[in-house]
């Protein structure tokens, strides 16, 4: 079955989430507290910040994989004709 | 960079590394020797690059030397707040989704070879590739410009100045051309490969080292109660507003650099290109994390440490580590030509853009159009090697008085992004607003740069990008009058 095209930049939903993210991968929102509690040696803002990166990371490569598909199914039908 | 232990060692390192590059060179070039009558199979690889390679290809170009040796000591000085280098790396693939699905499907359809190719394809106006050429040409030289004398550096510094910066640049850069001019795309990209991989194994083994022999996070974390606490300390106002700038600046920046664009007409399918996004969507925490990490450890294993003495921190660790065991000694070897490697590999993938530029657009596309292609792939490694030239004596005899313009090449190469990134998805964009828009951030970028003008923190550069981005629409906009031009465009842009 062949599945409809799509392109990330079509998909409003999409960069609301990017938008979230982005707000949490940005040190605004943190009580003063957060610089001085240390976890193995790294302040909490920091653990938020990098959690939230990770997310962002994850969120991507859900994205690329799933909310973009252009050439793909034309390139393996072209792919299967050749061999 | 001080390593002065390790000069001979250093010397084998180079020499055996450059005979290995040279060798994937003479590999490539016995492999596919129709390479040099196709600027397609030249400059692109033959659009037939695979998930790894493309991969390592893309991370090699995107992380250079400067990422190893430069950053750790920001966050030396600065502390957690340059734990922004971790997200704004991850902001770049974020950058891509903008326009890499439609560029690489209108690089197909169209066998675009340089990104100016797509301004030429899709605003049929001279004046707007002509100023997105010599944008780009003047950014990818500045860049080089920087990894040449990077290069120097780094030979001198890991030979402890057995072999002189001038000989290192010299070396390395006829070694560069040399495989470059043999095998284009497929030699970078594969070099590409090796490089990534020694920068990242040597990086590994820094960090394992500072942790082992310099006590890690928490023994830094200590000192900085101690003695810095602002370091461990939530940015302020002003901090914030750079982390943002800086997020939205490099995230959109280095997405448009134009040897970034290339690899995705280089990509053997849609589906490779997004599996190499995917994995270079997580490498910032191994790359950029691991080397903020590095930097951390330094403020408590060398406290104290000036501006420009906190610039040698990297070789000072590694001089350290590598005397404390012989397998440390030797992984410090690999890491500083692994380093040596990096810069090699962003400066290969620059000048490959650079001569494709003079190649196509502008010996191709203007002065010569009906030259055969064996031709203009001449035109255009010739012109990258006079261009090399000059650009050692430059970096040789370096114009004191004009350094200002050499720090110009962010600034001006994101002002290609609205004509590049909006002109994919939007038949109303008007060719004389894109032009207009260009040419004014272009300028109001370089003034502000030149004369040390500020506005609110934010970077002249984005003070360009929004009146460019502004120009573009609201220009489009008003004029409404051509019909035509708007039809021409729904032809090349319709999906």
């Amino acid at each position: 079955m062949s599945q409809p095209k799509k392109e990330p930049i079509k998909n409003g939903k999409i960069w609301v989430v990017f938008g979230v993210l982005i707000a949490l991968i940005t040190p605004w929102y943190f009580p003063e507290s957060f610089g001085e509690m240390l976890v193995y040696g790294v302040p909490l803002w920091a653990i938020f910040i990098i959690a939230a990166s990770l997310l962002l990371s994850a969120f991507l490569s859900y994205v690329i994989k799933y909310h973009w598909m252009l050439e793909e199914e034309e390139e393996e039908h072209e792919q299967e004709g050749v061999n | 960079m001080d390593l002065a232990f390790s000069g001979w060692s250093g010397i084998l390192i180079l020499v055996v590394y450059g005979l290995i590059m040279l060798g994937v060179g003479i590999f490539t070039y016995l492999r596919n020797k129709n390479i040099h009558n196709s600027l397609d199979e030249y400059y692109l690889g033959g659009r037939g690059l695979g998930v790894m390679v493309l991969f390592f290809t893309f991370f090699a170009t995107q992380y250079s030397g400067n990422t190893v040796v430069g950053y750790p000591p920001s966050a030396y000085r600065q502390g957690f707040e340059y734990l922004v280098s971790v997200p704004f790396f991850i902001m770049i693939i974020m950058g891509y989704l903008l326009f890499a699905p439609r560029l690489y499907k209108m690089g197909k359809k169209y066998k675009l070879v340089t990104p100016a190719q797509w301004f030429e394809k899709r605003y049929k106006s001279k004046a707007i590739t002509i100023l997105a050429s010599l944008l780009m040409l003047y950014g990818l030289g500045n860049y080089l410009l920087e990894q040449l004398v990077a290069i120097g550096q780094g030979v001198s510094g890991l030979t402890g100045g057995t072999i002189p910066y001038q000989i290192g640049v010299i070396f390395f850069v006829a070694i560069m051309i040399i495989y470059g001019w043999l095998g284009g795309m497929r030699s970078v990209a594969y070099t590409d490969t090796i490089q990534g991989i020694a920068l990242l194994v040597g990086v590994f083994m820094l960090l394992i080292g500072s942790i082992i022999y310099f006590g890690g996070l928490p023994t830094s974390a200590d000192y900085m109660q101690a003695y810095s606490p602002e370091k461990l300390g939530i940015p302020d106002g002003p901090g914030v507003r750079n982390w943002l700038s800086l997020l939205v600046m490099i995230g959109i920046g280095a997405a448009v650099y134009p040897h970034a664009i290339q690899r995705i007409f280089s990509a053997k399918s849609e589906k490779t290109l997004k599996r190499s996004f995917s994995r270079m969507a997580w490498m910032p925490f191994l790359t950029a994390g691991v080397v903020f990490v590095i930097g951390i450890i330094g403020i408590s294993a060398f406290p104290g440490l000036s501006t420009g003495e906190s610039e040698q921190l990297v070789g000072k660790m590694a001089s350290a580590i590598a005397s404390q065991h012989i397998i440390f000694y030797w992984s410090m070897i690999l890491l500083f030509g692994g380093v040596i490697a990096a810069i090699v590999s962003t400066a290969d993938s620059i000048l490959l853009t650079f001569s494709s530029i003079i190649s196509n657009d502008l010996y191709g596309g203007y002065i010569n159009p009906n030259a055969s292609q064996h031709k203009k792939l001449l035109v255009g490694k010739l012109v990258g090697v006079v261009v090399v030239g000059i650009l050692i004596l430059v970096a040789w005899f370096p114009p004191g008085t004009l350094y200002e313009i050499f720090v110009l090449k962010f600034e001006l190469l994101i002002q290609i992004s609205p004509g590049l990134i909006l002109g994919l998805y939007w038949n109303w964009l008007r060719r004389t607003a894109v032009f207009a828009g260009m040419l004014a951030g272009t300028l109001v970028a370089s003034f502000m740069t030149l004369f040390g003008a500020s506005l609110l923190g934010i970077p002249s550069g984005l003070w360009g990008l929004l009146l460019n981005t502004m120009i573009c629409i609201v220009g489009s906009m008003v004029m409404n009058a051509s019909a035509v031009e708007e039809d021409e465009a729904k032809q090349v842009i319709g999906m």
